[in-house]
């Protein structure tokens, strides 16, 4: 017995060794990880500060100049070296919000096809036409706005917008004539069929994380598919919706190539939709190479300075929004 | 009424006859030729091992499974004498006669409140004070009034899974259901939560007939008055539960309650 206690102990003396040996090892390896993920978070933050930083140093001149004019006045003359950068803000706005009311609810509603109502054989095809969507080069539909689109709008659907909101008080101020084809309208309708497939692709990813279970329960105490859908699948995924739908906007808020060709470029702000009109991106994209002089390319970076803010502006209201609903719940 | 070739059957009202039922997930036969009763206001349990057949069998009671496709019933399950599997039949009016209570609890993501306001209002526009007077009936009515009376505003996910699961119990009896099947209601829960579930069940029963699906034979002894026990999907034995528990006709059923396979 005495000896077996012995060779125990000693072959337990043994094994500890190796294991602090290793653990050791462990220790160092698990640091090292923590470091360079660290790293790799901080720079996150570092390169943000630096693109603020530029962006604020890079507009300096303009901000010394028009002040908090800036914001709230639509000139924008390179002759007289005037700049206001309203008339961009209100068409990053505005087609933007053309956007979300168009994509939104057609891609929910995508969404919710592909995960409760489409039929197997579908979904697949159904799903992958969407991530090819997604996938298409944003020049791709700007010349296919400018060159399709564009001139289809205004040849069949602008006259009939026109036509039938004519005698609207408020409505026939935006939908007021000629039919240009490209201007803010427009934009926004590509701008909606670019976000579209993200809004899809989220809403569906979110929708299929209700549990079976859940749905069931709905069915169970009698509701119909749209009672699931409203009451049951829509509040179980909001967070995850609300998050889809600010990652659509912020790509529509940010989009350039497109919008440039198709929303017609004049630096005013037009009355009506069917006018073309700017935004911050298509400003910049276009009149960048042609900056001289320090004032105007300030005009430009602030300009981009000024989208920044907006775009943070959308995150946190979205934030906001999210907390908000959590609250209510609990 | 007692056309249930493999189990004994008594003389009693019969709510629910299921009538040489087959079911089909695709191509593979899971429930083989099912002839069983549930009883008007009875607690009927159905046991048996993972994979026999028992929660099918229980899904195909309020069509379930027809939300999935590639699965299909054959053969006839009787309600009140009709025919509900017949492809007319109203699947939401179904599912509001015949309620379930899932393996976990199931709260929308809502209030209290309106986890139970929601299938009432699916079906009726009360005024406010009638309607609060049902939610509040069938919360006391699944015996968790007492427990949420403060907080009826708060989420139903705030909830214990015991009171979730009660939550869901009051959901169901809050729309006046005629049948109540629970799919294995407590392997979710603790054991005092189990307790009172059952406790329910039996007190339930004095107004609607009910079926429990269950793995744990003392609970199907406890709650119920008709046992089922089914293997491989076929009914072995339908009995009186004293009887499949102290004298069970079939070997199979007696090695099974007997912890000999299962």
């Amino acid at each position: 017995m005495a000896d077996i206690a012995v060779e125990n102990s000693r072959v337990a003396y043994k094994e500890t060794a190796r294991r602090s040996r290793v653990l050791t090892s462990f220790k160092i390896r698990d640091g090292v990880f923590r470091w360079l993920t660290f790293a790799a978070a901080i720079t996150v933050l570092l390169i943000l500060g630096g693109v603020i930083i530029s962006l604020i140093q890079g507009s300096m001149p303009s901000i010394r100049a028009f002040g908090f004019k800036f914001v709230y006045t639509d000139v924008w003359n390179p002759v007289t070296d005037e700049y206001g950068a309203l008339a961009a803000i209100y068409g990053t706005l505005v087609t933007s919000a053309i956007a979300m009311i168009i994509a939104v609810p057609v891609g929910i509603g995508i969404g919710i096809f592909l995960t409760e109502l489409c039929p197997e054989i579908l979904r697949r095809p159904i799903g992958i036409a969407i991530e090819l969507l997604a996938g298409i080069p944003s020049i791709i539909y700007g010349i296919w706005g400018l060159f399709v689109f564009a001139p289809f709008l205004q040849a069949y659907v602008q006259p009939g917008l026109i036509k039938f909101f004519g005698p609207v008080p408020i409505l026939s101020t935006l939908f007021a004539g000629p039919p240009y084809g490209i201007g803010m309208l427009t934009a926004g309708f590509i701008l909606a069929i670019m976000v579209l497939p993200f809004i899809a692709a989220v809403s569906r990813d979110v929708f299929q994380t209700v549990p079976p279970l859940l749905k069931e329960a709905g069915r169970g105490i009698g509701c119909t598919t749209w009672e699931v859908v409203g009451r049951v699948i829509i509040p179980y995924t909001r967070v995850g919706l609300v998050g889809g739908v600010m990652l659509a906007l912020g790509r529509a808020l940010g989009e350039t190539m497109a919008v440039t060709f198709v929303i017609g470029n004049a630096d005013v702000i037009p009355r009506s939709l069917l006018s073309p009109g700017t935004t911050i991106s298509a400003a910049i994209a276009n009149e960048f190479t042609e900056a001289v002089g320090e004032l105007y390319t300030s005009a430009l970076i602030e300009l981009s300075l000024i989208l920044f803010v907006i775009t943070f502006i959308v995150l946190a209201i979205a934030r906001l929004m999210l907390m908000r609903l959590e609250q209510k719940v609990k | 009424m007692t056309n249930t070739p493999n189990g004994k059957a008594a003389d009693l009202p019969t709510k629910i006859s299921v009538k040489d039922l087959r079911f089909f997930y695709a191509s593979h036969l899971a429930l083989k030729s099912i002839n069983v009763p549930l009883y008007t206001n009875k607690v009927t349990a159905l046991i048996g091992p993972s994979g026999c057949g028992k929660s099918t069998l229980l899904r195909v009671l309020n069509r379930m499974y027809d939300l999935y496709p590639r699965q299909r019933a054959e053969g006839e399950v009787l309600l009140d004498g009709e025919n509900i599997l017949d492809q007319k039949q109203d699947l939401n009016l179904l599912r509001a006669r015949v309620g379930m209570v899932f393996q976990k609890p199931t709260p929308f993501p809502m209030s209290i409140y309106d986890n139970i306001a929601f299938g009432i209002k699916l079906y009726e526009k009360l005024p406010k004070s009638e309607l609060d007077g049902r939610v509040e009936n069938a919360l006391r009515g699944a015996a968790i009034w007492d427990e949420v009376r403060d907080k009826l505003s708060a989420s139903g996910l705030s909830l214990s899974g015991g009171q979730q699961q009660r939550l869901c119990i009051a959901r169901t009896v809050a729309i006046h259901p005629e049948v109540i099947l629970f799919d294995e209601p407590c392997s979710a829960l603790d054991p005092i939560s189990t307790a009172k579930v059952e406790e329910l069940i039996d007190e339930l029963k004095e107004k609607y007939t009910i079926a429990i699906v269950t793995h744990n034979m003392q609970q199907a002894a406890r709650v119920s008055e008709y046992t089922a026990f089914m293997y491989l999907g076929e009914l072995v034995e339908f009995a009186p539960t004293t009887q499949i528990f102290t004298a069970p006709e079939n070997p199979r059923t007696q090695n099974y309650i007997t912890g000999r396979f299962g």
